[in-house]
């Protein structure tokens, strides 16, 4: 009878379906990992903290005398809502104090808690995702060396359909990408780390790139600049065109990094006052490595 | 004269002087205020990159032309002058006067501080210009719109 057959493929249909829906909001994770032969390097650890900035959303003390306390509480106030930077103390319950390593990696790398649950991109997973093992196990053994703070994390505030984190299963299948936003036209290890370090646990494109219609970074403006993601003022353009760092050399970058005096002799502010002063603990070879980079970035087409 | 007259003239004269001092704009003198404090700065950086001979004259001129900006800047923000001209000035300063004053009373201290040491060569001049510079982004971080370009 054709009416039953049109339904039992409408039920395949339904069935085939959902499956695919189950799989594509799944978490992707990684089941294990050897870190048997990882042996730990603080130095490079904290070296890591301050290339990834952690501390410019987490850290409730801005006092540098006083011990960094991963509290969180920082609101970032977005079109789709206000996002708040959660406890990543060393609290067993409201921290990250009880997490593997393995769950560490896979929250920097994937974007998902340790119980399976979405991170929304507010969390840069987007570009720690570019970090090396090494990097990641070093920076987790760092931060578990910071006290604890038992304070609570605050719930995200988000508008509609973004207060729904299994959107971003396919989301991530579609934008979460690992693999480097340049391809590089010379080997060379400076160039290579500065590529590394921007685009992996530096993650400047987070706010020098403009955003597409879905959130994410559209690669294709890299470093261009746009409007600040806070949605007051604009965040310059960082490519070597005229209207990014055209007229800066190598050193003027490396300098302004160090120190935060521009090649105009003007002094940073706002929000990249905190970006600068941790790169400027990081080696001078890694600023360097920054400058070379960023002078390779060519401006938007 | 009489005396009402000679009374609404003084009325008039000091009506006549607040419009003089209303005339002159805070937003651009404080504008060149800050270039000059940005060429006294390039003058220092210029030394410790090594891209201009080490000269403790204009040291001392740069700074004394910082001490001067930490002296008066804090005048040149009155209430009437948040927005205007292409003033960068965020609408902070004025709700927390109290941490702007702050913000440049660090800044004068720093100043002093590089005076008081006196330096004599490049190696003097660094870890002072740096005191300076951190007080500089102390205020540019919460007091100043960044640029739109």
């Amino acid at each position: 009878m054709p009416f039953k057959r049109n339904v039992r493929w409408w039920l395949t249909g339904l069935a085939i379906s959902c499956v695919l829906f189950w799989w594509l909001i799944q978490p992707l994770t990684l089941d294990s990992l050897n870190l048997a032969d990882e042996s730990v390097n603080l130095v490079n650890g904290e070296h890591m903290f301050y290339a990834g900035g952690c501390a410019a959303c987490h850290a409730s003390t801005s006092d540098g005398n006083q011990p960094l306390l991963l509290t969180g509480g920082q609101a970032l106030k977005t079109r789709f809502g206000v996002f708040y930077a959660p406890n990543i103390s060393t609290n067993p319950e409201n921290g990250i104090g009880n997490w593997s390593t393995l769950e560490f990696i896979n929250a920097m790398r994937y974007g998902v808690s340790p119980q399976g649950q979405h991170y929304y991109p507010s969390f840069p997973y987007t570009s720690y995702t570019r970090m090396s093992t090494r990097d990641l196990v070093d920076l987790k053994a760092y931060l578990d060396t910071l006290p604890a703070d038992s304070s609570q994390s605050l719930q995200h505030d988000l508008k509609f359909p973004y207060n729904h984190r299994w959107l971003l299963g396919p989301w991530k299948r579609l934008l979460l990408d690992p693999s480097p936003v340049l391809e590089l036209d010379r080997e060379d290890a400076e160039l290579e780390r500065g590529r590394y370090l921007v685009e992996g646990p530096g993650h400047c494109g987070e706010c020098h790139t403009p955003r597409n219609m879905f959130g994410a970074m559209d690669l294709n403006a890299w470093l261009s600049g746009g409007p600040s993601p806070e949605g007051k003022g604009r965040i310059p353009d960082i490519t070597s065109g005229p209207d990014g760092l055209g007229d800066w050399s190598k050193a003027d970058i490396s300098y302004f990094l160090e120190t935060g005096i521009d090649a105009e002799f003007d002094v940073v502010g706002g929000s990249m006052v905190e970006v600068q002063e941790n790169i400027s603990r990081l080696s001078e070879a890694d600023r360097n490595a920054i400058a070379t980079y960023l002078k390779s970035v060519n401006s938007k087409p | 004269m009489h005396k009402q007259s000679l009374i609404l003239l003084t009325i008039a004269a000091t009506l006549l002087s607040s419009l003089a001092i209303r005339a002159d704009d805070p937003i651009s003198e404080r504008q060149d205020l800050m270039d000059g404090t940005r060429d006294a700065l390039k003058a220092m950086v210029k030394m410790v990159r090594g891209e201009a001979e080490f000269d403790a004259d204009t040291v001392t001129n740069s700074l004394n032309t910082m001490q001067n900006t930490a002296a008066t800047a804090g005048d040149l923000f009155p209430p009437g002058s948040e927005t205007g001209g292409d003033t960068e000035a965020l609408p902070s300063i004025w709700s927390d006067r109290e941490g702007f004053n702050q913000a440049m009373d660090h800044f004068a201290k720093a100043v002093d501080t590089a005076l008081a040491a006196n330096p004599q060569s490049v190696a003097d001049l660094n870890p002072v210009l740096r005191g300076i510079t951190k007080t500089c982004k102390g205020c540019h971080d919460d007091y100043r719109q960044e640029k739109d370009n």
